[in-house]
């Protein structure tokens, strides 16, 4: 994609992280500005296994901010396409109740992009 | 405001509390609130560098623009807040804060946002409105610097 990575100061990861998307490289500026300890998709949470016990549903939040316990999931899609991204959440808070995770949908992003004005444009 | 200022008046009895405006957008509250509020109590600013604006200047840390004239040590601080969001601003002043040892640390805001919070445990005690996810100018909010004189507050519709 060619994002242009800044050094983070407060990512706590061993790889560098690879956003998919300027969404998420522009969260992951806003809470590293504001000296928030971040990871960029720490975990798989397993969803679904078939009989044999392989994995045949997953979902690995973009963010997880360790001082909150919070996962964080950004999703750029309009409105309309992301029942499908819905139900994973559903699915992950029944399985994984103690869990807490923040949706962030397209609007929510826009509005903090304004806020914070960010740059979004991919 | 009354009722924001009893509550605070009832909990910082003989206590002096120093009222902390985050700038710019807390300037009005935090007048209407000093006014309103029947004990004895000090006022401070402070003002730090908006995300926006600082990567605009190249800073990828937070920048003090104006720190507290006040020595807060042994004080019982209050932050008066125009809104909380994600709480990012008010994590930053807490920690800040905390490091200088005061007595206690709180927060007032005049709008709160509880639904878009990235960061929770909050001292978040007093609190005028929780408010839909809508856009407000006056009252010292601002739209790109304008609006802040309207002397209510307003939605703005999108645009």
């Amino acid at each position: 994609m060619g994002l242009d990575i800044p050094v983070f100061r407060a990512y706590q990861g061993s790889e560098p992280p690879r956003f998919a998307s300027p969404a998420e490289l522009e969260c992951a500026k806003v809470l590293d500005y504001y000296g928030v300890p971040w990871q960029y998709e720490p975990r798989t949470f397993v969803l679904e296994q078939d009989e044999n016990g392989r994995v045949t549903e997953a979902f690995a939040p973009d963010f997880y901010l360790p001082e909150q316990d919070l996962y964080i999931e950004l999703t750029v899609m309009k409105q309309s396409l992301v029942t499908r991204k819905n139900r994973k959440l559903r699915k992950l808070r029944e399985r994984y109740p103690d869990v807490r995770i923040k949706l962030f949908y397209k609007r929510d992003i826009e509005r903090l992009a304004r806020h914070f004005r960010l740059d979004l444009a991919s | 405001m009354a009722e924001l200022a009893a509550d605070l008046a009832r909990d910082y009895a003989d206590r002096e509390p120093l009222l902390v405006g985050s700038l710019k957008a807390s300037l009005v509250f935090i007048t209407d609130l000093s006014r309103a509020l029947p004990i004895s109590h000090m006022l401070d600013f402070v003002e730090l560098a908006g995300y926006g604006s600082a990567q605009m200047g190249g800073h990828e840390q937070i920048r003090v623009l104006k720190d507290l004239d006040a020595d807060i040590r042994g004080r019982d601080v209050v932050i008066v807040e125009d809104v909380v969001d994600t709480g990012l601003t008010l994590n930053y002043l807490v920690r800040a804060f905390s490091l200088r040892e005061p007595r206690s640390v709180a927060a007032v805001t005049l709008l709160d946002r509880p639904y878009r919070r990235l960061v929770d445990d909050l001292p978040v005690r007093y609190v005028g409105f929780v408010v839909p996810d809508e856009l407000f100018v006056g009252y010292g909010f601002d739209l790109d610097e304008g609006w802040r004189h309207l002397p209510d507050l307003h939605v703005l519709k999108e645009f």
